[in-house]
């Protein structure tokens, strides 16, 4: 089991973002994280990744327990993230950007950049690699974004409502690109997203949270037709209907 | 061996080689050299010589700035300090135990570098201006601690003592050329560091900190460790320019080497000339130095105070409002449009 | 009976007093002190209030705060010493001017950076601090002047063992009048709800139908116009120089750190209390009595961001 969660409960003051959180994902699978705004996912992608501490509950990563690690330590041993809006470095060309992400594993310049390059190349991103990335569309931007975490060699990538603002031939590439990075690094992908094509289309395992808690997981298809997971985005009237 | 020979090719490369910038640049930059060298021998009038000597040290002090200040994105506005302890260090061993000027560096640097060590974590857990006014607190801290102090010699300062003949182990010359060809080769050192550092691991890392902390942080960046290591480094090349300057001017007191004004005026070229680029530093000390004595020399020693500064902060405005990266960086955006 | 003392580096606090047998010397010593420390400690909040009121409006800092000050300090010598005026008439034209300086400098300088990155407002309002620091060297040379003529200067008033300068009592009245009125005004009054609006929520203010630049730009004027104010009463009794402005901003900030950055109670409380320290260590160790406030600083910021009732 590559992640799990126990029992996370995340306070804010008085308010409570997440609430006796628990999943587990394996090795090699794809889940997906949905729910409505303010249902507490990027909160508790937040605590698995180091920038919150967790109130309450443990996370274990390859069976060690990770909990409450700094985000530096988290990216070290292998959970590389994305972010939502995105957290590209605007003073840095395309390539050194996703360097920054290489250097996580080397000390060597030659070293990054090869890593780079490689990374551009499968993105298709070879021709812009000396551009400065606020030169470039949004969805150029999140497919640097993703090559960078991808340059730190991760073994889970959790991505941030990478789909977000993207129209829907970006959002079938980015699908492309998930899948063949999937196939060629053995990696596991956990993902959170609003764009319910994307991420039915991709996920093995959906998780449904709501309120701060989880209230369903399962296949796509059987999380779709749930009661509960309709009425936490729709409201009770289509629940029933 | 620790290094194979492949390994120590590329780290010298790192350091001198300047491949990966436009030709153009590697021209003007070599021209830029060879200017300076030859500089002594075709410009007899001393006072030339002085603003000359004066600019390498600005130089100097700009690029060991631009490290924290340019490639790190935080304003520390109290390099003074450090300044002032590698003065202190140099001027206090060379009058009370006689110790050679190259001995004396040493102890400067490490002592900056620890001071800077102590005070680092808690300041950085400041951001921006807040940041900003704590460097300042510290330094100005440290100044009036020096002028209350006695042993350092209080407000009085320290003079060192002028030796009979010319000698290479406390640097003391007759002549400026000597001073010129010995700061031109602290700028070089430092310039030759600079180069490293920017291609190094430490300086990705450390721009990328500049450019997005919290995304940094998840590319396996220990942030506030960065950020320490290089304010450290900052201070130990400050402690340097600051070593150099009690064996040329031969007199140091507080208000010399550790005043508000110094770190302002640090500051203030690099960010003008160009933060956060290799060439910044050295435009900007280029611009200011020489406006700076010669305006005063051609207006006159009362009313020159202030025309260059009040220049220098406009364009400074002018720089905050439109192109936060300097001369430089108008310059950069031109070349890009051709 | 003269009060020998100014806020000079270097001068010794030494004060005369009459004894009083109930009362032994070393209280004596006490209360003179306490005194003397309320009210610079007004002083000092009346400064920082300007300081306050820009950030907690629009989160920016005004590196030259104290340059605004200084600027009504000049404003009070140049009537003096100049026009022979009694420099007491600085008082309305120094808070003209700051405003002005204030409502200026936001419509050239501050409007364009706002929207920047940090480090282009920092550099843009260090900008401002250096021109204004640089052009009141250059138009008066660096050398210290002071005001020597005028109704409040250096007269002392003696109430028993207490003695104090009149102009500083002036001065601490008229900080308690001005926080009383801002206050007043920014809780009672439409403008002053407006302004708190804008605080504490720009983009929804802008929905609400205030102009959010002109409240910025109110606030960086009452910001001008009490510092202003400020100098001008300073100037009663400290040194006019052109480098004076970075002491006070330093103070300010110390002041609005530990007050808790954006709240007006929090300036003036804290401002008393940096007073207090600044004379009692002033008493011990006369040539560190600002140390002590930058260590404050450093020490607020970095142990108590909130400070004492910030946000």
């Amino acid at each position: 089991m590559l992640l799990e969660v126990r029992n996370l409960v995340k306070e804010f003051g008085g308010v409570v973002a997440n609430a006796d959180i628990s999943l587990e994902i394996e090795r090699g699978m794809t889940v997906g994280l949905i729910g409505p705004n303010g249902a507490g996912k990027t909160t508790l992608f937040n605590c698995i990744a180091g920038y919150y501490k967790p109130t309450g509950g443990k996370v274990f990563f390859e069976r060690k327990e990770i909990t409450g690690w700094p985000a530096h330590r988290v990216a070290k041993i292998g959970i590389a993230r994305t972010f939502q809006g995105m957290k590209i470095m605007p003073n840095l060309t395309v390539e050194e950007n996703v360097m920054v992400g290489a250097f996580c594993r080397t000390r060597d310049r030659q070293i990054a950049r090869k890593k780079a390059q490689e990374i551009l190349e499968m993105l298709d991103l070879s021709q812009e690699i000396n551009i400065y990335p606020t030169e470039l569309p949004v969805a150029t931007q999140k497919r640097i974004e993703l090559g960078r975490a991808l340059a730190t060699h991760p073994q889970l990538l959790m991505l941030d409502e990478i789909a977000a603002g993207l129209n829907p031939i970006e959002t079938k590439e980015i699908i492309q690109i998930l899948k063949r990075m999937k196939a060629e690094r053995d990696l596991t992908l956990f993902l959170t997203e609003h764009v319910m094509e994307f991420v039915m289309a991709i996920s093995e395992v959906v998780t449904v949270m709501a309120a701060g808690r989880k209230i369903a997981e399962g296949s796509p298809k059987e999380v779709a037709k749930q009661e509960k997971v309709i009425e936490a985005y729709l409201g009770e009237r289509y629940a029933k209907g | 061996m620790a290094y194979s020979d492949g390994k120590m090719r590329q780290v010298l490369k790192n350091i001198f080689s300047l491949e990966d910038r436009p030709r153009s640049e590697r021209i003007g930059f070599i021209i830029f050299i060879v200017i300076i060298l030859v500089f002594p021998w075709v410009v007899e009038t001393s006072y030339a010589r002085a603003v000359m000597i004066k600019f390498l040290l600005f130089a100097l002090f700009g690029l060991g700035w631009n490290l924290i200040g340019g490639y790190g994105g935080q304003v520390d506005l109290g390099q003074a300090k450090n300044v002032g302890f590698g003065a202190y260090a140099t001027a206090l061993m060379m009058v009370w135990w006689k110790v050679p000027f190259w001995i004396t560096i040493l102890p400067g640097m490490a002592f900056a570098t620890a001071e800077s060590f102590a005070v680092a974590y808690p300041m950085f857990r400041l951001r921006g201006h807040y940041f900003a006014i704590a460097t300042l607190c510290v330094a100005l801290v440290w100044k009036e601690l020096f002028v209350f102090w006695d042993w350092t010699g209080g407000a009085r300062g320290v003079e060192i003592p002028i030796r009979p003949t010319p000698d290479f182990a406390y640097m003391q010359f007759g002549s400026p050329i000597y001073y010129h060809y010995f700061i031109f080769l602290l700028f070089i050192a430092q310039l030759l560091f600079m180069n490293w550092f920017r291609k190094s691991k430490l300086g990705y890392q450390l721009q990328a900190i500049r450019d997005n902390e919290e995304a940094a942080a998840s590319l396996g960046i220990n942030v506030t460790n960065t950020k320490v290591i290089t304010y450290c480094i900052t201070a130990a090349l400050g402690a340097m320019g600051g070593s150099f300057m009690a064996a040329y001017y031969l007199y140091i007191d507080p208000d010399f080497v550790m005043p508000l004004d110094l770190s302002i005026l640090i500051a203030m070229t690099v960010m003008v000339g160009g933060a956060g680029s290799m060439w910044g530093p050295i435009l900007g000390a280029a611009i200011l130095i020489p406006l700076d004595m010669y305006l005063g020399a051609w207006l006159g020693a009362e009313k020159r105070l202030g025309i260059d500064y009040m220049i220098y902060a406009l364009i400074m405005m002018f720089i905050a409002a439109r192109e936060p990266k300097g001369i430089w960086g108008v310059f950069e955006r031109m070349r890009k449009r051709r | 009976m003269r009060y020998v003392s100014s806020m000079a580096h270097g001068d010794k606090l030494c004060c005369s007093f009459l004894y009083s047998e109930a009362i032994g010397p070393e209280m004596e010593l006490v209360t003179q002190l306490v005194l003397y420390g309320i009210l610079m400690g007004l002083i000092f909040a009346l400064i920082a209030l300007g300081l306050s009121l820009i950030f907690g409006v629009m989160n920016i800092v005004n590196f030259a705060h104290g340059e605004f000050m200084m600027v009504g300090m000049y404003m009070a010598y140049i009537l003096s010493f100049y026009l022979h005026l009694d420099p007491l008439i600085a008082l309305p034209i120094a808070a003209a001017a700051g405003y002005l300086l204030g409502v200026m400098s936001y419509h050239f300088l501050v409007h364009h950076i706002l929207r920047g990155p940090m480090v282009a407002q920092l550099f843009g309002t260090f900008g401002l601090m250096l021109f204004l620091r640089y052009l009141a060297m250059f138009i008066f040379t660096p050398d210290v002047r002071s005001i020597s003529k005028g109704i409040l200067v250096g007269k002392t008033i003696s109430l028993g063992w207490l003695t104090f300068d009149v102009s500083k009592f002036v001065a601490a009245g008229l900080s308690l009048l001005l926080f009383a009125l801002i206050y007043m005004m920014i809780n009672r009054t439409k403008l002053g709800r407006a302004l708190k609006a804008t605080s504490l929520d720009a983009e929804a203010a802008q929905y609400m139908g205030i102009d959010t630049k002109k409240m910025n730009a109110l606030a960086w004027g009452i910001g001008g116009a009490t510092v202003g104010i400020a100098g001008a009463l300073l100037a009663h009794f400290y040194y006019v120089t052109p480098t004076v402005g970075m002491l006070f901003t330093l103070i300010a900030f110390a002041t609005v750190a530990l007050g808790g950055f954006g709240s007006i109670v929090g300036a003036f409380l804290a401002g008393i209390i940096i007073g207090l320290i600044m004379v009692v260590s002033g008493q011990y160790v006369s040539e560190l009595k600002f140390t002590f406030i930058y260590i404050v600083y450093f020490l607020v910021v970095v142990f108590r961001p909130r400070g004492l009732f910030g946000w």
